[in-house]
């Protein structure tokens, strides 16, 4: 494989950036460990977690587990909460010491925010909410799969003068590795200059208060889109998902007239899923909705639309008005059930 | 260039030594029969006991104590070992702690907290109290030794923690 030449020779390793908070639930670090470990097999280096925080000791531990070779751990009472300016500070410096030819981070609010600011101090670009990423066996540079145009497109996006190659992954697009206790790994903790003072001081946070919805873990999933029409045929998915034991998705037009809580968006800008069963009600099939839900077993699909492109991802659809099959749907089931 | 320290840590278990993970160190020489050495041995998958040998003295040098694997053997100073909610204390012959061992349990691992002030056979302070950590002075062996990260910044890993 050709490495890059001239400046950039100097950079080596896969960078993960270590997202611990709610940590038993948000997976995207470890699938970001795992894919990671897959890229720099292909570039003969190792995949490093960086973990910024206070008593970080059990997600340094977890990483390790699930496959990262090294952890690089700043640990400091003031890193406790996060802050844009002090981390993006801290995380320039040391990229600007190791030079991790790839710096990865989960599409998150965190990585969302910090990511963009880190790029423009490194001056490097940026490819964000990648689907995909891989190695080209020519040049050795990292492909990064990106929605564009609006999500109409995939783009390859390659990032072929400037280092690190930076990108931020939707969760649930990659498969995390099991955990492995037999697992051994490096632990490394630069020394920590002065932090830098923050001009935003954080005087105190706290959970936002909703209801728990586990969509990633859900065996079945039911998706509502713009075909449902109104809040009250959407509401009818609720009561579907009861009877089958599942979880309710939706798609941006249903959120956009609040059918739906956001927390509920599937897609590009929302959630990934791995049912064993969808069912896609009313949603033409977009790709930025489709992203979400490449990982489901089985889909079926309503839409009146016969040639909605729903439908070439779909195992089984059904051509017809969802505000009419809908209900016939929920009477048959509560006969069964 | 950035200085760092390191070690190498295991995902099931690991001690807290100088405010770093390490998933086993060794201070002194085990292998000499009269001087001071500490053992916090690795800990496999399966296990959650911490394995502690040492040969401990005071700070004029006199012998405390020696373990071997969590097991007391020479014992002039007729310390004596107590159960605390987690791991063990060992006391001196007054009440009063010379070592510490406490295990946290993580959903998937263990972390291990010591506390103690131990010298070395010419009263050298060797192992004291820093916070949650212990601190060691001299020279120490972190479980597992190793070449720098890749990515450039090399030759000055502190595999031995000299304070």
């Amino acid at each position: 494989m050709k490495k890059m030449s001239g400046e950039n020779r100097d950079f080596d390793g896969v960078w993960v950036l270590g997202d611990y908070r709610n940590y038993f639930q948000n997976r995207v670090t470890l699938q970001l460990i795992s894919k990671g470990k897959a890229l720099a097999q292909k570039l003969n280096t190792k995949v490093s977690v960086i973990v910024l925080g206070e008593q970080v000791h059990q997600y340094a531990m977890e990483y390790v587990a699930h496959g990262a070779d090294v952890i690089i751990v700043a640990e400091h009472p003031e890193l406790r909460e996060y802050q844009v300016e002090t981390y993006t500070a801290l995380l320039a410096r040391w990229v600007e010491d190791f030079k991790p030819e790839v710096f990865l981070a989960g599409a998150t609010s965190f990585g969302r925010e910090l990511f963009p600011r880190l790029a423009k101090r490194l001056q490097t670009g940026l490819s964000a909410d990648c689907v995909a990423l891989d190695v080209d066996s020519e040049t050795g540079l990292l492909v990064q799969t990106t929605p564009a145009f609006g999500g109409e497109l995939l783009a390859d996006v390659v990032t072929p003068n400037r280092q690190p190659q930076m990108a931020t992954v939707h969760p649930g697009v990659f498969h995390e590795r099991p955990h492995d206790p037999e697992a051994v790994g490096r632990i490394i903790y630069p020394e920590l200059d002065v932090l830098p003072e923050e001009r935003v001081r954080l005087l105190r946070s706290r959970r936002q208060q909703t209801r728990s919805i586990n969509l990633e873990d859900a065996q079945v999933v039911v998706v509502g889109g713009r075909g449902l029409g109104s809040k009250e045929q959407f509401g009818l998915l609720f009561e579907l998902a009861e009877l089958l034991e599942g979880e309710v998705g939706a798609t941006r037009p249903a959120i956009l007239p609040e059918w739906a809580e956001e927390d509920r968006l599937l897609g590009q800008t929302g959630k990934s899923v791995k049912p064993k069963l969808l069912i896609s009600i009313g949603t033409s099939g977009a790709l930025q909705y489709t992203t979400g839900i490449q990982g489901a077993e089985t889909i079926i699909a309503i839409n009146r639309d016969p040639n909605a492109p729903i439908f070439k991802m779909a195992d089984l659809g059904l051509v017809g008005d969802a505000t009419i099959l809908l209900p016939m749907l929920l009477e048959a089931l509560r006969k069964r059930l | 260039m950035l200085k760092f320290r390191e070690s190498h840590i295991s995902a099931h278990h690991n001690y807290l030594v100088n405010d770093m993970l390490a998933a086993g160190f060794l201070l002194g020489d085990p292998d000499s029969p009269k001087t001071f050495y500490f053992l916090s041995d690795i800990v496999p998958p399966g296990e959650s006991t911490p394995r502690i040998s040492a040969r401990a003295f005071d700070e004029h040098g006199l012998l405390l104590f020696e373990l071997t694997s969590n097991v007391m053997g020479k014992n002039p100073c007729e310390c004596a070992s107590q159960s605390i909610p987690g791991g063990v204390r060992i006391l001196d012959s007054s009440g009063k702690a010379l070592l510490e061992v406490r295990t946290e349990e993580f959903t998937n691992g263990y972390l291990t907290r010591l506390k103690a002030r131990l010298f070395d056979e010419h009263g050298n302070l060797r192992i004291g109290d820093q916070g949650e950590s212990i601190q060691v002075y001299g020279e120490a062996d972190m479980a597992y030794i190793s070449p720098p990260p890749a990515g450039g910044t090399e030759g000055n890993a502190d595999h031995e923690q000299r304070r």
